[in-house]
């Protein structure tokens, strides 16, 4: 019997037309059905799953570059620190900058440098956390992730987080929702900042509110100002409350 | 600029799965990018083909992009309908904005044809 296809004739003149005999036959097809996510997806499970098990509760922010996020956390740490253990990592493309400034305010933090990449994926958020449980000698409540500075490419990736955070100012302009539609179906909560600076800039926040709710109606959305402290209060209530939450959880289940 | 590191993943994940089939090489992949995935194609195509010259077995692996549209189905009327944006999508049939997103997300690698 022929070997290379087991038809019973030694004569291959003949045509094989069950079959592509030559160089095909070491040619093979490999089903995959992966997510091209998938090694990321994995990874970030496997951090929410070690979030969960200490009863954190992880927050991802995302925004543009100058939004304000480091300035909201150094707010959010001033006002909580005193009844909620804060742990922050700094995503950057370089610089030690951020976290300095809110280890300054009096959080545990750990910078992420990305090297270039203008996004934070969720083996580093791994790698950062871990550096950061031994700052802490412990696991905080609450666990601040702030991405890199950029309104596209971090709504891909999943770090394990339970609340994602999208964050625009009033000076960047009231068409972000529409032209960055993606960090907001992904988000939980919208907070628009710098709220102090309304009178000088033509920014409907009511038409922002609903661009962005049209986007994704279960959007919980923040309108706040660092410098006045208008809305800060409702941002420090929603954070205790996620936050008695999640303790809850870990209690119930064990 | 994120297609990079998504470049960079596919690779690694061929890589692998090289090694386990016992592949001499990678001849094509196969991969389906939906409009929504935010991800732009020729940033992909090119970034896999300026990265895949590291890995020996992938050097020569064609990619193949299926780019899938943008389509749902209305839960009012049933009609299906694609679309060119994301932005305030509404049934042409009857107005209706309870909608299913029925493909347009995908970010998938289907398959590989490996030579062994």
């Amino acid at each position: 019997m022929c070997d290379v296809c087991g038809c019973g004739q030694h004569d291959h003149s003949h045509e094989h037309d069950h079959f592509v005999v030559s160089d095909d036959t070491t040619k093979r097809n490999v089903e995959i059905k992966k997510s091209l996510l998938s090694e990321n997806e994995r990874v970030a499970q496997s951090n929410r799953e070690h979030f969960d098990r200490h009863g954190i509760l992880a927050i991802n922010l995302i925004s543009s570059p100058g939004s304000g996020k480091t300035t909201l956390l150094e707010k959010t740490i001033e006002a909580l620190k005193n009844e909620l253990k804060i742990g922050v990592l700094e995503g950057d493309i370089e610089t030690e900058r951020d976290a300095e400034r809110v280890r300054a305010k009096g959080a545990a933090a750990v910078q992420l440098t990305t090297g270039g990449a203008c996004h934070l994926e969720a083996p580093l958020v791994h790698k950062g956390f871990h550096a950061l449980e031994k700052q802490m000698d412990g696991y905080p409540d609450v666990l601040f992730i702030e991405n890199v500075g950029n309104l596209v490419c971090p709504s891909s990736f999943y770090l394990g987080e339970h609340i994602r955070v999208v964050l625009i100012s009033v000076p960047e302009g009231e068409d972000k929702p529409a032209k960055y539609p993606k960090a907001f179906k992904t988000s939980d909560v919208f907070i628009i900042t710098k709220s102090d600076l309304l009178p000088y800039f033509d920014f409907d926040v009511e038409k922002v509110k609903q661009e962005a709710l049209s986007l994704n109606p279960n959007l919980k959305v923040f309108v706040v100002s660092a410098k006045t402290g208008e809305g800060l209060e409702d941002w420090f209530n929603f954070l205790r409350e996620k936050v008695s939450e999640k303790k809850g959880e870990k209690v119930s289940g064990g | 600029m994120h297609e990079t590191s998504l470049a960079m993943g596919l690779l690694d994940s061929l890589n692998q799965m090289a090694e386990k089939e016992k592949a001499k090489k990678v001849l094509k992949v196969r991969v389906k990018i939906g409009k929504l995935s935010g991800i732009v194609v020729d940033s992909f195509v090119f970034a896999f083909n300026a990265l895949k010259e590291q890995f020996p077995k992938l050097a020569g692996a064609e990619l193949i992009v299926e780019e899938t549209p943008i389509l749902y189905r209305c839960n009012e009327c049933g009609k299906e309908f694609e679309v060119e944006t994301v932005f305030f999508p509404e049934c042409p049939q009857c107005g209706s904005i309870n909608l299913k997103l029925l493909s347009g997300e995908e970010l998938e690698v289907v398959d590989a044809e490996i030579e062994v």
